[in-house]
């Protein structure tokens, strides 16, 4: 039959980043270019990208169906002051976003549950594709550079945000409840 | 180098770095963003005071030949134009305006040097007020601020960022006035 796509062979899923996967982060950060500033702020050379990349204190991949790396999220920068922030991108399709914003609560709850952060940031430019779906209302913008970089001809904004580990346990706790009441 | 009435401000050499860590090392200073309490020896100072940077500037008092601070322009992001700087005023001088008029030659140097839109600074809660008049008269403007950033001898406290704008700085009331004095201080 044509025109129904293959049934992927599993769900897809997250998995903690490994070595060989710095392939994929420098495959994603050329195809979103240069979006993800931590690496694109010094031009692509790939020596420099993976000194960047062993600044992280952890990363995950979100894999699709068929097991092939879709997005990619860091923590870095989990200091004694007992923060973090948040790093995380997927390819430039809509499944691969879809799948991202699907994780992405799960993956913040791993920042907060795996690392000693009270606070968690995330850093965005303004024309930055959503991927962090329904969990992503819980960040408060506290900082943004006005005109920070330009892209694609455009110089756009980027807004630093937060979730407290508080917050975040409030909003999974009453959506765990709202799950067992439906 | 910038020469006014008051101030010679000038690139940071090595027989400076006594100076810049006893500014430092005072108890006020040593907790802020740089080293969190954990200055290093001073045989480890070098390069522990130019991580990130790419140009150290001192304050001397024009009289007197004392540095009475320093600041730092850091974590350059050439691709962005901007850059973020740091300040310190040594303790016995802090009040005395010096250190802001070196904040003022910082900016007339930075920008005219420097391929840079926007300079950037951390400040904390108790520091900001260095930055009030600027933000009131508009050379500064307030980004954002950090609630409980930082945690400062065990207490959490805000961080705020402060941003300087080339185009705010260029045509400030501020700099015409400062280069106006800067050109008498020579007659």
């Amino acid at each position: 039959m044509t025109g129904v796509p293959a049934r992927p062979p599993a769900d897809a899923s997250w998995r903690l980043l490994e070595p060989s996967d710095m392939v994929f982060v420098y495959h994603l950060v050329t195809k979103v270019d240069p979006r993800w500033w931590r690496f694109s702020r010094h031009g692509l050379e790939p020596s420099q990208m993976l000194e960047t990349a062993r600044g992280t204190a952890a990363g995950v991949v979100v894999v699709d169906g068929y097991g092939a790396p879709v997005a990619c999220a860091l923590l870095v920068e989990a200091g004694t002051s007992g923060t973090g922030m948040l790093e995380y991108f997927a390819l430039p399709n809509p499944d691969a976003q879809a799948l991202a914003r699907r994780f992405a609560s799960d993956l913040v709850g791993a920042a907060f549950a795996g690392a000693p952060i009270r606070r968690l940031y995330y850093e965005r430019f303004e024309n930055d594709p959503d991927v962090l779906g329904e969990v992503g209302a819980l960040f408060e913008g506290e900082v943004t550079f006005p005109n920070f970089a330009m892209i694609d001809g455009h110089y756009e904004s980027r807004t630093t945000c937060v979730v407290s580990a508080e917050r975040f346990t409030e909003w999974k706790q009453a959506e765990w409840k709202q799950g067992v009441t439906e | 180098m910038i020469t006014t009435s008051r101030i010679v401000f000038r690139p940071a050499l090595p027989s400076d770095y006594v100076r810049l860590y006893q500014i430092e090392s005072d108890p006020t200073t040593a907790m802020t963003w740089r080293y969190r309490g954990m200055l290093p020896p001073i045989t480890e100072y070098e390069p522990a005071l130019w991580k990130q940077s790419q140009q150290i500037m001192v304050v001397e008092g024009r009289t007197s030949g004392v540095v009475v601070g320093y600041l730092q322009l850091h974590d350059l992001d050439l691709r962005a134009g901007n850059g973020w700087f740091s300040l310190y005023s040594g303790p016995e001088h802090r009040g005395s305006g010096l250190v802001m008029e070196g904040l003022m030659a910082y900016c007339e140097w930075a920008f005219g040097n420097w391929p840079i839109r926007w300079l950037y600074a951390h400040s904390f809660t108790h520091n900001v007020k260095n930055f009030e008049h600027g933000m009131r008269r508009g050379e500064a403007v307030r980004l954002g601020v950090l609630r409980d950033r930082m945690v400062v001898d065990g207490e959490k406290t805000d961080v705020h960022v402060i941003g300087i704008e080339r185009e705010s700085w260029l045509a400030s009331p501020l700099r015409r006035r400062f280069n106006t004095l800067r050109a008498r201080s020579f007659t």
